[in-house]
């Protein structure tokens, strides 16, 4: 197996992922309309006006907790869960492998480590499936949307939580730390987004999140023998890469540092005005760089729906090729290089 | 605008642009004459009640010789004894529910007034958890879509009677107000009249910069 075309995820966790991506994108929109209402008065309108964002903010809200909580079930109760928890866990491998990258970005070593090569080439038996960057996707993203969700239950009636911890400002701080820590995933989700859609070898979507290992041959040579090579010397750039991805990249960078301005600037939720730096009306450039960061999202929300169409042309593909082992009427199979039979009443 | 005092009950010192209201809790009898008014005045639903009187150690007598002067009590750190205090939205300088709203659905206006503009607000009640003076109220919050999903619904609260100082009415509670206990001009003529009065203002330092930004130096 290569690492260029390697499916990693089960089948349960690339359909987990789209299903999470949904959510998380209803719970970007809504909570960021609520949040940038100035720059982004438009989405605020397109959701129903200002009760209705808040009626999906909350409702899709639910629909996250739902889903960490089967996720935390099916880790628990599961073998195949319980094996791939423990695949994920940092290993000594990987703080090597971050620290002599440390050491490549700084000049002190001549390589990257080898759990870090990940597309480079290399195939699946000289180099993990997974490094510590996939493992810190996976622990962060987890973390964030725990937190996330916790203090989002918290925060749901204030006066709840302002009951509980018997403080206003207890309720003001959950408020603000689940804005901020709303902010720092935006910035993540937009860059995770970047990456696995602007991959030179996988544009426009990087298929592994959404095709299940199970689909995934081996090798995709003709005879059963394991290749010499990864096949990526076979692959070729497509032409409108450099300039989407340049554009794209663009548009990621800007989206990231107009929501990090805009959460300082922008008095109010969730800085109040008093340690707001900024403050005051928000400029036109600000408003352009938001909408820019959530057209990333939105570009996001369709990668990730052509990614499922990706799997389904896959799924079709696989069953197209699929030889019968018998045929209908009892005879050999046609293996003269006409069509393969489609008559499966036996399979 | 100001209309000038003497159409003006005594209480109601000056109307319109940079007027304040504030109360003296040495003259409010928690008789519920401003509670009514307002209720009457504004049609305010049943369990609602844009001004509301929170009565202190209720039944408790104050430190020797401030029975009757709980503001004096107060800047003394001494117990104030049973207090009541006419709370409502003070339209403060500073006004904390202005900055923590996350849809600018409340606006400090150029006039003083602090403003819920009803088209706005998502009911999340960020202004009621920064409101030292639970201020804001949340009527419609078992109707609709603020039932289904829990929110607060539309934030509602004390307007200062701007349409009344508008054409030079006082605010219906500080008008209906037997004993005067609720003060309605300048932080200066406020001010003085406390002084006039010997009233403290009863409020703490933090409470004061809140409600009245640099003009808290008036009560000094």
């Amino acid at each position: 197996m290569s690492n260029l075309d390697h499916g990693k995820f089960t089948r349960v966790t690339t359909l987990f992922h789209s299903l999470l991506g949904l959510d998380v994108f209803l719970l970007f929109f809504t909570g960021y309309a609520i949040m940038f209402n100035d720059e982004l008065w438009w989405m605020l309108t397109l959701m129903g006006g200002a009760s209705g964002v808040t009626a999906i903010h909350r409702i899709t809200g639910i629909g996250l907790v739902a889903l960490v909580v089967f996720w935390i079930t099916l880790q628990v109760i599961s073998s195949t869960g319980r094996s791939n928890f423990a695949k994920i866990l940092p290993a000594k491998d990987d703080v090597d492998a971050f620290i002599q990258d440390i050491q490549f970005v700084l000049g002190r070593v001549d390589e990257r480590h080898p759990s870090a090569r990940q597309f480079a080439g290399y195939k699946a038996d000289e180099v993990p499936l997974l490094s510590y960057i996939g493992k810190g996707v996976v622990f962060i993203f987890s973390i964030e949307l725990t937190l996330l969700a916790i203090s989002g239950l918290l925060i749901w009636s204030k006066t709840g939580l302002a009951a509980m911890f018997q403080t206003k400002a207890a309720a003001m701080a959950f408020v603000t730390f689940h804005g901020l820590l709303g902010v720092i995933m935006l910035m993540g989700v937009m860059f995770h987004i970047f990456e696995h859609g602007m991959h030179p070898a996988f544009y426009p979507v990087e298929t592994k999140a959404f095709i299940p290992r199970s689909m995934v041959p081996e090798h995709h040579g003709d005879d059963d023998e394991e290749p010499d090579t990864t096949g990526i010397e076979r692959l070729s750039l497509s032409p409108s890469w450099r300039t989407v991805s340049t554009v794209f990249g663009a548009m990621t960078v800007i989206g990231i540092v107009s929501v990090l301005i805009g959460s300082i600037f922008d008095e109010g939720y969730p800085v109040p005005r008093e340690i707001a730096i900024g403050g005051g009306p928000s400029s036109i450039l600000l408003t352009v760089g938001i909408n820019l960061g959530m057209v990333v999202l939105g570009v996001g929300l369709v990668l990730s729906m052509y990614g499922n169409v990706l799997r389904i042309r896959w799924e079709q593909q696989l069953e197209q090729e699929r030889e019968p082992t018998t045929a209908a009427d009892g005879g050999e199979p046609q293996t003269d290089g006409g069509q393969p039979e489609s008559d499966d009443t036996e399979n | 605008m100001s209309t000038g005092n003497e159409v003006m009950h005594d209480g109601v010192m000056s109307t319109g642009e940079d007027a304040r209201i504030f109360p003296d809790v040495e003259a409010c009898i928690d008789c519920g004459g401003c509670v009514v008014s307002c209720k009457r005045t504004w049609d305010v639903p049943r369990d609602e009640q844009r001004i509301s009187i929170a009565t202190m150690l209720e039944g408790q007598e104050a430190a020797s010789g401030l029975n009757a002067s709980s503001g004096r009590a107060m800047e003394q750190s001494e117990s104030p004894g049973e207090t009541a205090v006419p709370m409502q939205c003070y339209h403060c300088s500073n006004a904390p529910c202005v900055s923590v709203c996350p849809t600018d659905s409340l606006i400090s206006k150029e006039n003083g007034f602090v403003r819920v503009r009803d088209d706005l607000c998502i009911g999340c009640q960020y202004c009621l958890s920064a409101c030292p003076f639970g201020a804001p109220q949340f009527p419609d919050e078992d109707e609709g879509v603020a039932n289904l999903v829990g929110s607060g619904g539309n934030m509602d609260k004390c307007t200062m009677c701007e349409e009344r100082q508008d054409v030079g009415k006082g605010p219906a509670c500080a008008e209906e107000c037997a004993t005067d206990a609720i003060l309605v001009g300048t932080p200066e003529q406020i001010s003085d009249e406390l002084d006039n009065r010997d009233s403290g203002t009863f409020f703490n330092d933090v409470a004061m910069d809140i409600i009245f930004g640099e003009d808290a130096s008036e009560f000094q």
